[in-house]
Formats: structure tokens, sequence, C-alpha cells
């Protein structure tokens, strides 16, 4: 390796070119926190400000209430926000579409992951699905969703299922089921059977062997599912789109409700929310970046 | 089984009533997912009704729509902007996927030896993944805005103002659009396309590089063969999931100008929701939905095959250390 290095230039060509791509892939995203911390009057300035010479953390105040209200202040205003209306001011409905979306994502996770797995087990063991099946539940899922929409839609007014907490979680768990089954799969596949085996001639029931056995050993597996799931989940943005209208807004959803009447997008206040949206986000992708491969390809290449 | 000697009854007996047991286990494991599919099937019975019946929102009730046969689905076929729509898709897939394979290449190419700053530069380039879509909408909204940083920064490179219109310009929009998708997800293919790379077992490439064949030499006749199966993969997975896109193309410029980034997702959208012509969307669906099952019937027949030869290379390589 070091020879390599000593004889060629291909080390500074290789930094050149990676620098770029962090150029292009950290730009976007340098310029949302950015943009967070600038005053009203620098969003959209010409010529361009690029950082803020007089940061301010007032579109975090606006949005999230940080900033001079401590913690504590701030549960307060979460708790009145409970059944805040739409005309409140927009810090509550901004915390009030982050609890909305960690409660959906969390219930419709563990969901998914607990039915994932146990539905992952009996394909890997049982063969209760073939490949073939296996490889239509995943036809099923590349289906643009936006097909269903609109008969789900009218569905969810006969359930009396619109808008509410219930129908988010149930419409993400069967969305997200055929990811968690087949990424789970991949993860039971590679314990050995002979410990299974081994268990039960000991005289342990087939769920105390699931339970026992075989779940500590795909343990971290399936906290990277959970995680993989709750990205999916936390990011979705059609179907919360369509089937919440004022109650359980998420926050993906939420973003959009920046908009001035007369003066274009807040760009200041939208960046606020999306730094408290895709922060949490990115770092459970950094923590799961290894089993991130898994989780998008469906189990089929591992890392 | 089929051997089994008469005389050992009671082997038999234990042998069925496991069997049994473990018929009874496999049905409750698979009860969640026949539980499921019950609850979604209203919806598609729903959506059978809509496609033959016309209804609109006006209409009071769903039993006062009136059977029109399969008249929707023709208008369905004959709607000019159905069909543009349909193109338009198709490219934006093509191109984006195109767009992520090259680029997602080139830095899997550049990244899968050990460097100095490899975990650095591998967390940068899966960022672009895992922020929200429609976050992503919004922020290409603030960068592509005429007096925007991206048209700031080609003026100070460029020496002179640049104003160009990103967004605004029906010709080149669904390019910008294009744009968007490969940014978020080239570190798709990326990470796919580096998994596979490392995975590539050493003993050939070594053995070409002492016979002395040159990189390109290598690649073209080792790496990419053998990387054909995950290649596949990268490809249609993110074909299909293109052609499903909708919270970028929709937060950030909600098909227009005109109806120039308007693509399948965005089409069905519209007229469901802006021209509440919910029997045309549901026979306009169904069309949708059969062109998508070919594509992916030809999607999985291609990933069945290319999944054994890469659930071979994979073995191969742990059996090997």
């Amino acid at each position: 390796m070091i020879k390599y290095i000593k004889k060629s230039r291909y080390p500074i060509f290789r930094y050149f070119m990676l620098g770029i791509w962090t150029l292009i892939a950290g730009f976007p995203i340098f310029w949302i926190v950015a943009t967070s911390f600038k005053p009203a009057h620098q969003w959209t300035s010409w010529p361009v400000v690029y950082v803020s010479q007089e940061p301010t953390l007032e579109n975090y105040r606006e949005v999230w209430g940080i900033g001079e209200k401590t913690v504590k202040e701030a549960t307060q205003i979460y708790d009145k926000a409970k059944d805040a209306r739409p005309e409140s001011v927009s810090m509550n409905k901004a915390w009030k579409a982050f609890g909305n979306s960690l409660l959906i994502a969390l219930i419709s996770t563990s969901l998914t992951v607990a039915f994932g797995t146990i539905i992952a087990y009996g394909v890997s063991r049982f063969q209760i699905l073939s490949e073939v099946r296996m490889f239509q539940l995943l036809m099923l899922r590349m289906i643009p969703p936006i097909v269903v929409a609109a008969p789900l839609t009218l569905y969810y007014t006969t359930l009396n299922l619109m808008d509410s907490v219930t129908g988010l979680v149930l419409i993400y768990f069967i969305t997200t089921l055929p990811y968690a089954v087949w990424m789970t799969k991949s993860f039971i596949d590679e314990v050995p059977r002979e410990i299974e085996q081994a268990a039960e001639l000991l005289g342990a029931t087939r769920w105390r062997t699931i339970v026992e056995v075989v779940f500590p050993l795909v343990r971290s597996g399936v906290v990277a599912t959970f995680m993989f799931i709750l990205i999916l989940t936390w990011s979705e943005y059609l179907m919360s789109f369509i089937l919440s209208k004022v109650d359980v807004v998420t926050l993906p959803v939420q973003l959009s409700k920046y908009e001035g009447s007369t003066e274009g997008r807040m760009y200041g206040t939208q960046s606020a929310l999306a730094v408290g949206i895709t922060f949490p986000l990115m770092l459970i992708g950094i923590f799961i970046r290894k089993h991130l491969v898994r989780g998008f390809t469906f189990g089929m290449v591992k890392r | 089984m089929a051997q089994s000697v008469p005389s050992q009854t009671n082997d038999l007996e234990k042998m069925s009533s496991r069997s049994s047991g473990i018929r009874i286990f496999k049905w409750t494991l698979l009860s969640p997912l026949i539980c499921l599919a019950l609850f979604l099937l209203p919806v598609f019975i729903l959506q059978l009704y809509f496609a033959f019946h016309s209804w609109t929102i006006y209409l009071s009730s769903w039993s006062a729509a009136e059977y029109v046969g399969i008249e929707l689905f023709q208008e369905a076929l004959q709607d000019k902007r159905f069909f543009w729509a349909v193109a338009r898709s198709l490219l934006f897939a093509s191109l984006s996927t195109i767009g992520c394979f090259v680029f997602g290449l080139i830095l899997a190419l550049l990244m899968y030896r050990p460097f100095r700053g490899h975990g650095f530069f591998y967390i940068v380039f899966i960022l672009p993944m895992l922020t929200v879509p429609i976050v992503i909408a919004y922020t290409c909204d603030m960068l592509l805005y005429r007096a925007g940083p991206i048209n700031g920064f080609l003026s100070t490179i460029f020496g002179t103002e640049m104003r160009f219109t990103w967004l605004s310009n029906p010709d080149f929009a669904i390019f910008t659009v294009v744009m968007l998708e490969i940014w978020n997800w080239t570190p798709f293919t990326f990470i796919i396309l580096i998994a596979g790379l490392s995975s590539i077992p050493k003993e050939p490439l070594e053995a070409a590089r002492i016979l002395g064949a040159n990189r390109l030499k290598i690649f073209m006749e080792i790496q990419l063969p053998l990387l054909r199966p995950v290649i596949f993969l990268a490809l249609i997975l993110r074909f299909l999931e293109a052609m499903a896109e909708f919270p970028k193309t929709w937060g950030l410029l909600q098909g227009g100008p005109g109806s120039a980034t308007e693509t399948i997702p965005i089409y069905l959208y519209l007229i469901t929701w802006q021209f509440f012509d919910i029997s045309k969307a549901a026979a306009t669906s169904y069309v949708v939905m059969l062109i998508m099952i070919f594509v992916i019937l030809f999607a999985i027949r291609i990933l069945r095959k290319e999944k054994q030869s890469m659930d071979t290379l994979y073995s191969v390589r742990s059996s090997g250390s």
C-alpha cells in the first residue's frame, strides 16, 4: 500500500474528486443549517450571504421555542399544545407535529419490526412463504403508493380513521413490513440452525426457542432494522400528506405550512424546522451505516 | 416419510402430530399477513368499483354513480396528458437511474480500498440519502432561486452575473428534478456498489496485476462481470423507486411550470385532489398498476437470477476466508 502511494499521484487525484463530491453532497445540508441562523433580511439577499455575520436564534425561537425559553418551559408549551387548534402559534404546531411524528414512527416501527421478525423467522426456518411469494411481497411494495391513495382516503373516511394516529400507524405498518421481513430474514439466515435444534432437543418450546435463543443472536440486526424502518417512517410524506388534515400533522407535512401568503416561503423558519426533522435521522443513519445497504436492498447485499 | 415401516406406528403418530404442530405454527406466523391483506382488500374493491362507475366527489353517495363499463379506461388511455406523464416518468426514472449509477460507480471505485479519511468521506457521502425528501425539495427551492446561492456561486466563478432559471424554465425544469433525484440517491448506488466491490475476492485481481493487466482491463474483465448482479440490483431498485417518486417533485414544483414536471404520481394526485375525478383516477391507477406490474415482473425475473449468482459470490467468499 505504502509503495503504491509513493509511486503514483493517484491519492491526490482521489482526494480532489472526493473533495468535489463532498462539496456537492454537503452544500445543501450546510445551506439549511446556515439559513436557519440568518435574520429575515438575509434569507434571499443578493449578493448571497453564505454565513451570516449576525447569527440569530430567532428562527429556532419561532419554530421550536428554543433560545430564551428553557427546556422545561418548552415542555409546558408542548403539553398545552396537545389540544391546540390550528389557530394557535406556529411554535406549538411544530412541537405538536414532532410529538405526532415520534408517536406514529415509534408505534408503527415497533409493530413492523415485531411482526416482521416473526414472519422472517417463519420464512427462514419453515418456508411459510416460498421465495416466489417473498418476491411478490416485494413487488406489491414497489407499486407506487399513489395508485391506491384515492380509494384509501374514502375507505379511511368510512372507517373513521382519517386524521388519526391509528390510521397512519396502520398504513406505515403495511408499507414498511416488506422491508422489515426481508432485512431481518437476512440476519436470521446467518444464525446456524444447529443452535435451535439443540434448544429443541433440550426441551424448549418453539416460541421459547425464538425468544430466548434466536432473538438474542440477531438482536443487533433487529435493532438495525428498527432504526432503518424508523428512518423510512419518519421521512414518509405522501401518506401523511393525504391522510391527515388538522389533528395528526406529521413533521414533513408541517414543513410545507411555513409559506407566507405574500412574500413566498419563509426560508429561515422552514430551515429551522428542517434541521429539527433531518438531524435526528442523520444521527440514526450514521449509527447504522453498516446495515443501511442491507435495508435498502432488501437484505440482498450484505457488507 | 414414505419409507417408514408400518410396524413403527408409534413413531408415525409422533411424526404426524409433529407435522401438524408445524402446520399450526406456520399459520400462526402467517396470520398477521393475512389480516393485513384482508384489511387492504376493500381498498382494491373500491378502486375497481370506481373504475367502472362514473363518480365524482360532487355526487352525494357512492351508489349514485352510474355504471359506464370500460369507458373510463378508454378515456384514461386517450388522455394526452396521461401519455405525457408516462413519458416524463420514464425519462425521469431512466435519467436519474443512469446518473445515480455513474456517480455512484465513480465514487465506489475511488473508495473501495481503505485509505486515510475513508470513514469521514463515507459518512459525508451517505448524508443526502438520510435527508428527508420533502426537506430536500424545499432546500432545493432555496438553493436554485433566481437570486439564490447556486446562481451566486456560479456568478463568482464566472465573474458575470448569472441568473439561470433552474425552476421556471419549462424546458429545463424536469432536468432540475432529475438532478435533485441524483443528488438524493447517488449514496444508494454508492453503498451498494462499494459493498459489492469490496466483496470481490482479491486473488484474481492480484493474479491479473501480476500477469500485467492494466487497471482498465482489470475493471472491465474482472470487476465488472463479478459486480453484475449488484449493478442490476441497484439499477432496478432505483428505477422502480424513481417511478414512484412523489415528495421531491411535488414539494419543489407541484408538476409545474405548466405541466413540465408532471410525472405519473403527480398526474394521479392532480386528477384526484384537484379535479376530484375519482373515477378517472381509479381507471388510470389500474392502467399504471398494470404497467408497473409488468415492469416489476420483468425486474423480478432478473433479480431472482442475479440473486443466485450473488449468493454464490458471498458463499465463496465466506468459505474462503
